[in-house]
């Protein structure tokens, strides 16, 4: 595999960029796989790299029905952090963010990760309190968190409402500073690009009609591209996994919602983190290219479809405006939907099925993106060992029918509502 | 001051009314009825910007909303503005404007040494490099690229300016008022159905205002004129110009945004700068027109290089010229109109014609007029560094490759025509597939999904009778099915000249070993070149080419360059342009101001404001609030200079030891009647409520079906078939809907009704030991001793003539009552009671005071039913009816529910009795153990037990129940505190509950 | 914003109305045995359908009436609305 640096750039500058290699093939589907991972969006090209580097299995084929990285991880506002209440997914996270930190480096492809810190705006006592008991499970799960006063806020972003005329003043709020946002398409990329370099056919355009499933054990998959067998087969849709969960005869707790976000019209910087607001559903970053990157609430009814209402949006700039005023004289330029895989406590689930060989992962809600690595990382070890990894040990598709749930709000199972 | 390029006798401006404006420090001058972008050209100002990446010099392209270069850092009074665009703002008296993203100056910018190194920044440069030393791309490169980029500057003030939503309803909406709108809208109205005709421009009549036709005789100024003043005259059309449909949403919602103040001198206070209207429409017409791309060639980024529809905007209706030797290069018959335009103001065009030669009505025309055509012929590339100075051309061997020959020729500007773009923006976002038109070259719009009908241009349809004829038919069509009137039309007869076939050409090819870019995007910088290494790298797919290389992803959103791109990916594919595909159509079409979105709920409005019957008294007596949902609270109220804590423990002390009054009007309540009320409460609590006789209250506890408690509260048997339910502040709405569910959906054959009552009753509690004495004083005729009213009793009785209600509930834990009255007598009521109150120390308390109240007697509240607490783990099993059923009951018995050492509610106090114990610390068994260290549970209300003048705090901890008498530390790391803490019971205060009933 | 015919009310704006979720989803009787599956179906399975998906709406801002409606997810189109003794076939 060609590789990226500044020499190659200048290099291949001087031969007129004629030389670049594909950074991914086109391959035909062989007839069959060791793994075929269903999904060529972040987590499932971060499967089947991972695969490859860590459990050697390069007879792998990653098949999606568009265009790779054209569902979630093109489409979310790039958040990445590990800033959880319980244990399972505190820790899930935060061996994530250790993968995020060496990610370009390991990729040899600029994801751009930045740690420029998220803050999580308090409006009230109570709120404070309970994001006091948020952070510290965070920093006795040895994650850095830090609880900022209104004056200690004020600091990093004095641009929002600290004035006598707003509704829901800022107390303060909870920091993790080593949060931060990447570039969504490019870790889509980097994986595709590693993984193909290690032997993994990544097959677009290529839709999944049915499963071979005998005796319990999975045999393949059927496509618009033909069958193609295979030995085990993991399931990695996000927001489509209900519509392939029938084809399988199963039912999950997981329900598919659209999520909008927007972006303004870039403007110098003016913002160096992500901040969400307490008061409301809204939360914002600066992307690199200068526009103000937003989103907050789903639409609010089951939906596949990748486009959504004003109304929300409004309810969410409403939000925005109570705590940056400034941004009234912003544009928004661009709004864009995403479907989400809703689970009934927030949290996602990786696990083993009922069906031998067949690999779930799902339940994202609206936070797939910072996962990426780590789902990868964890499902990849799901597969190849048939077991699950002690990260993702919590995980499992029967927390909902043994109580074992992991609710980080606390909002229970009406999931058009978190 | 004179206007350089400023024609006289020709235009629609206003030329009584000079305006004074400033651009780049500058003082200019213009007319009224300019935008600033023709009032710059009018002054000879082509160079007003730089690109994003290399800072190339940029000038206008366009005379609209195509505009991608133009974006300019606007001030209109005192408020600054960034990305305006310069083609469509309306010059206004005062207005200044300064170029973006160069420094120190547009005409000098020293981030232009990117355009030199512009070779090394190809797409996707950036995945490329940046990657070592590791530490670098946040604190080097990306902060050095996070400056460069971002073109204006946001002003960081408060926005003063006043944004509206308005709500409307319609027959048809017509979005664009060129010859197929006002036709449509026209014919609508003449059938009598209710028509909004939006125009995103001041002026009505699109092209009519510019192309040279005739319809009933008259020009096609002249016969929009008339068209709209018959509209304006009809009282069932509304008629908005400055205003334009960006959003075509389900259920056929339109969104318009009109611009209503900023082209004002004089605006009142209360007039919006812009306003939001939702357009609920029966029929929607999109007549929106379409846009001319360019022919792409080398340096066709140079100021001076514009679409020939621009330039001839530019004559016709500012007056202005955007050049005095025009090269017109086109691949198609409309741009020879532009040249005649030339010809007329005295201006010697010359035309390029990429088609071969060929005779046609304009090439005809052309000739007669003497204006000098070469066939075949070319733009290769533009010379001139911030303005046009020279083209270099050449004549197009037979397959279109490459070059017979080549020449420099002078010229000022250079008009390019690449044929016409339907604007299908609304169409798609309605859900419609669009097909690509060969005939065009360009994606129209499919089967209708919504109630929309596109005509016109939009559709795909270039000559006017065509466009007239479909608008009167789908306006009369589309009305006469709503109002059942079918009015004959007679449709205009049309004079315009025949077009020839446009030519299948969209980027001149180089010569060899020549390299100038050409640039497919301009705003974002993307040459042909950078498509290219796309698909060489394989991102073929169409949104591939876009995110990596940024194409059709600017402020534009790719206008201009959308269609263009895709037929470079087609050519360099092999493929057709419909297998390519096209990227999506988002709204809003242009960027709309988020000011605008959010309308009016901004500041204080931002969500409404709860307050009760007697929040005016608690402001004059000092209060301070506290938000609670919607709701103001009192939190304590302030006397001299106490503190919070210093406050509350007065307030709370004085319960103990006297009497004190607490408004919880804000508690919600719910009024329950039926036959089947009893039984209906039996199912949603956990306890049991068929025996409940009338004149009690009891306790209650509901869940979730999944077992989490969802609240608490007590409801009253009013008489045989009525209850009154409380809950919690916040829980209120949800409770009732809860209800509701249960009511309509799941057990319809209950005969129950449930009404909200939270706003129709002030509450106020009366809680401490003199409190029986107090409240025998606000009813002196009535009983209120402990066997006429025990505990959990209730009587209904008049305060001093008014009605109330009185419950014998407590939640201080004292013996404490509660008294109802009709809201409006909510003030007369407190009143009384702080006046009757005087002789017993009766004070005031906030819910600060409530909360540690309530915690030293281990009541539970918001921080324990965190909607992850079954009923045990706050020792509410009690209230757990074994043997009937209720909501949520099947989940309690789930594994994890039913540990042995499952968590559970315990008190804390500080080994010490002095250290207060932060909320949200958690428990552990060594504060010093290395990470992760195991927590036991954690700190969820804590508070300075006025009992026992001690910190006191309720936690929630693994294996509660076997853990009292044990020592842990109470650790905060974000606060850096450990505190050794003693697990005692939840009951610190009366744990037998002997003052409740006393 | 969707427009939602309320079989009490009429069209009124999707402002008015509050989500449900599938209407489908049956709760089982009280009182009566119930096997675990059966009731974690309840609590937590959702088929979530991609195309016509029968759903429960809440007039919270009218005539406080939960009912149902037909609705396409992939579209949002709306077939169909009743009250909550009509079948939706």
């Amino acid at each position: 595999m060609q590789k990226y640096s500044v020499f190659s750039l200048i290099k291949n500058a001087f031969s007129d960029h004629q030389n670049w290699e594909v950074a991914w093939k086109d391959p035909t589907p062989k007839s069959e796989y060791d793994v075929v991972i269903i999904g060529g969006g972040g987590h499932g090209l971060a499967t089947a790299y991972y695969l490859a580097k860590e459990h050697n299995i390069t007879n792998v084929a990653v098949i999606e029905k568009g265009w790779i990285g054209g569902g979630n991880v093109g489409r979310n506002t790039t958040i990445i952090r590990s800033n959880f209440l319980y244990d399972a997914n505190a820790r899930f996270n935060e061996f994530g963010m250790d993968l995020w930190r060496n990610l370009s480096q390991e990729l040899n492809f600029n994801v751009m990760f930045s740690p420029r810190g998220i803050i999580n705006l308090a409006h009230s006592d109570a709120q404070m309190n309970a994001y006091a008991r948020r952070g510290n499970s965070m920093r006795l799960n040895g994650i850095d968190a830090k609880l900022l006063n209104r004056d200690e806020v004020k600091k990093l972003i004095p641009m929002a409402d600290f004035s006598d005329e707003v509704r829901f003043p800022i107390f303060g709020g909870l920091m993790q500073p080593s949060a931060g946002t990447a570039r969504h398409d490019g870790v889509a990329w980097g994986y595709a690009r590693q993984a193909d370099s290690m032997g993994v056919d990544i097959i677009q355009h290529c839709e999944v009609e049915g499963f071979d499933v005998e005796g319990g054990k999975i045999k393949g998959v059927r496509t618009s591209k033909g069958v193609i067998k295979a030995k085990k087969v993991g399931l990695c849709v996000a927001g489509s996994t209900n519509i392939l969960a029938e084809k399988l005869n199963m039912t999950l707790p997981i329900e598919t919602h659209l999520l909008q976000a927007c972006v303004s019209e870039p403007v110098k910087p003016v913002l160096d983190g992500v901040v969400t607001f307490g008061a409301g559903h809204f939360y914002i970053s600066q992307s690199d290219k200068g526009e103000m990157v937003m989103g907050g609430d789903l639409d609010g009814y089951n939906s596949y479809a990748q486009r959504g209402n004003l109304p929300t949006i409004q309810h969410v700039l409403t939000g925005g405006l109570a705590l940056f005023p400034f941004l009234s004289r912003l544009k928004m330029l661009r709004t864009w939907g995403g479907i989400m895989d809703m689970s009934m406590d927030g949290s996602p689930i990786i696990d083993k099925t009922h069906i031998e060989g067949l690999y779930l992962n799902c339940g994202w809600c609206y936070g797939g993106f910072k996962s990426t690595p780590v789902s990868g990382w964890t499902f990849a070890h799901t597969i190849a060992q048939d077991r699950l990894h002690e990260l993702n040990a919590d995980l499992t598709l029967n927390r909902f029918s043994n109580g074992y749930l992991l609710d980080e709000k606390g909002l229970g199972t009406k999931t058009w509502i978190s | 001051m004179r206007q350089s390029h400023r024609l006289n006798d020709i235009g629609l401006i206003n030329r009584d009314k000079v305006i004074t404006f400033n651009f780049n420090g500058k003082s200019y001058q213009g007319y009224e009825g300019d935008t600033l972008a023709s009032a710059l050209l009018a002054n000879g100002v082509h160079l007003v910007g730089r690109s994003f990446k290399y800072h190339r010099p940029r000038g206008f392209i366009g005379a609209g909303v195509d505009e991608p270069n133009a974006k300019l850092q606007v001030t209109i009074n005192g408020h600054s503005e960034p990305n305006i665009n310069a083609t469509e703002i309306e010059l206004v008296d005062g207005l200044s404007a300064t170029s973006q993203n160069c420094w120190p100056s547009v005409e000098f910018d020293i981030g232009a040494i990117n355009n030199f190194l512009k070779r090394f920044f190809p797409a996707g440069f950036y995945y490329k490099t940046f990657m070592w030393p590791k530490s670098f791309w946040y604190k080097v490169y990306e902060p050095f690229i996070r400056k460069a980029a971002g073109l204006g500057v946001a002003s960081l003030e408060k926005d003063k300016e006043r944004y509206e939503h308005k709500f409307e309803y319609c027959d048809l909406l017509v979005t664009g008022s060129g010859p197929s709108g006002l036709a449509s809208a026209y014919a609508a109205a003449k059938n009598g159905a209710k028509v909004i005709l939006a125009e995103d421009k001041p002026r009505y009549g699109g092209t009519l205002l510019t192309d040279d036709v005739s319809i009933d005789n008259m020009s096609g100024k002249d016969w929009s004129e008339k068209i709209v003043s018959e509209l304006k005259k009809m009282p069932n059309v509304t008629l908005k110009n400055r205003s334009q449909v960006f959003g075509y949403y389900d259920h056929n919602m339109m969104v318009m945004f009109e611009r209503v103040g900023d082209h004002l001198t004089n605006k009142s206070k209360y007039t919006p700068r812009q306003r939001l209207w939702y357009i609920r429409a029966k029929e929607t017409i999109l007549s929106t027109g379409s846009i001319e791309r360019p022919i792409v060639f080398g340096n066709n980024d140079t100021p001076g290089v514009v679409l020939s529809s621009a330039a001839k905007e530019y004559m016709k209706v500012y007056g202005v010229l955007v050049g005095r030797k025009p090269i017109i290069f086109t691949n198609n018959d409309s741009a020879y109109e532009t040249a005649f335009e030339f010809k007329k103001n005295n201006v010697e065009p010359i035309i390029l014609d990429t088609r071969e030669e060929h005779d046609s009505e304009v090439v005809q025309e052309a000739k007669n007029k003497g204006i000098q055509i070469k066939f075949s012929y070319g733009v290769i590339v533009a010379n001139g560094y911030k303005k046009v100075k020279s083209a270099k051309i050449g004549k197009l061997t037979k397959d279109k490759k490459s070059f017979e020959s080549t020449e420099t020729i002078n010229c000022d500007c250079i008009c390019v025509s690449g044929f016409w773009t339907p604007t299908v923006h609304l169409a798609s976002q309605s859900g419609n597939k669009l097909k690509f038109d060969e005939k065009i070259d360009a994606f129209i719009p499919d089967k209708s999904k919504q109630n929309e009908k596109t005509v016109g241009a939009a559709n795909g349809s270039f000559t006017l009778q065509e466009t007239i004829e479909s608008g009167f038919k789908t306006g009369s069509e589309l009305s006469s099915k709503i109002t059942d009137r079918n009015n004959e039309n007679k449709i205009p007869t049309v004079t315009e000249t025949k077009h020839n076939v446009h030519d299948k050409f969209w980027c001149m090819p180089l010569p060899k070993n020549e390299n100038p870019k050409r640039f497919v995007d301009f705003q974002n910088d993307v040459a042909v070149s950078d498509i290219e290494i796309a698909l060489r790298e394989g991102y073929r797919s169409i949104e591939h080419v876009k995110r990596y290389t940024t194409l059709g992803m600017a402020t534009d959103q790719g206008r201009t360059s959308n269609l263009n791109g895709l037929q470079m990916v087609s050519n360099i594919e092999n493929k057709i342009v419909p297998e390519v595909g096209h990227t999506t159509f988002r709204p809003p079409f242009t960027p709309i101001t988020i000011g605008t979105i959010v309308g009016r709920e901004v500041g204080m409005e931002f969500m409404p404001t709860r307050k009760t019957p007697m929040h005016d008294w608690h402001e004059k007596n000092n209060a301070v609030f506290v938000d609670a949902g919607a709701w103001k609270r009192p939190r304590y109220y302030k006397q001299g200079n106490e503190t919070l804590l210093e406050a509350s423990k007065r307030e709370a002390k004085n319960v103990r030891e006297n009497v004190g009054i607490c408004d919880v009007t804000t508690l919600g309540k719910i009024d329950i009647k039926g036959p089947d009320a009893a039984e209906f409460l039996n199912r949603v609590y956990t306890n049991a409520w068929l025996k409940l006789p009338v004149g009690k209250a009891r306790y209650g506890v509901m869940l979730r079906e999944d077992g989490m408690i969802m609240d608490d509260g007590t409801t009253t048997r009013i008489s045989e078939n009525h209850y009154h339910m409380t809950t919690t502040t916040a829980q209120a709405a949800n409770v009732l809907s809860h209800l509701e569910y249960y009511l309509q959906i799941v057990w319809p054959e209950l005969n129950v009704n449930v009404v909200s009552t939270t706003e129709q009753w002030a509450g106020a509690a009366i809680a401490g030991p003199k409190s029986r004495d107090m409240l025998s004083k606000l009813f002196p005729d009535l009983d209120v001793s402990n066997e006429a009213l025990p505990f959990m009793g209730y009587i209904e009785s008049n305060l001093f003539g008014v009605p109330a209600r009185i419950f014998r509930i407590s939640f201080s834990g004292e013996l404490a009552y509660e008294v109802n009255v009709e809201s409006n007598y909510g003030l007369f009521m407190w009143e009384k009671m702080m006046e009757i109150g005087q002789e017993f120390n009766n004070q005031p308390y906030g819910t600060e005071a409530l909360s540690t109240l309530r915690i030293e007697m281990g009541h539970v509240a918001g921080p324990e039913l965190d909607g992850r607490t079954i009923p045990q783990d706050v020792s509410l099993d009690g209230l757990v009816s074994k043997k009937k059923d209720f909501i949520g009951k099947n989940s309690l018995g789930k594994e994890a529910f039913i540990l042995e050492n499952r968590q559970k509610i315990v008190g804390l106090v500080p080994t010490d009795r002095k250290s207060s114990i932060p909320e949200g610390s958690h428990l552990v068994e060594n504060e010093k153990a290395k990470l992760p260290n195991p927590k036991l549970g954690h700190v969820s209300s804590s508070c300075w037990s006025v009992e026992n003048n001690n910190p006191f705090s309720l936690a929630i901890v693994n294996d509660g129940k076997n853990m009292i008498g044990k020592k842990l530390f109470a650790v905060s790391p974000l606060k850096n505190t450990s505190i050794e803490v003693e697990i005692i019971s939840s009951h610190y205060v009366d744990p037998e509950g002997k003052r409740v009933r006393s | 914003m969707l427009h939602i015919n309320c079989p009490f009310c009429g069209l009124r704006a999707q402002k008015e109305f509050a989500y449900g979720g599938d209407a489908t989803v049956k709760r089982p009787e009280l009182n009566k045995e119930v096997s675990k599956e059966e009731w974690d179906n309840f609590v937590y399975m959702r088929k979530s359908p991609r195309g016509k998906h029968i759903e429960l709406w809440h007039h919270i801002s009218g005539c406080r009436q939960w009912f149902k409606v037909q609705r396409d997810t992939a579209t949002h189109e709306i077939f169909k609305t009743a009250k909550m003794s009509e079948e939706i076939v």
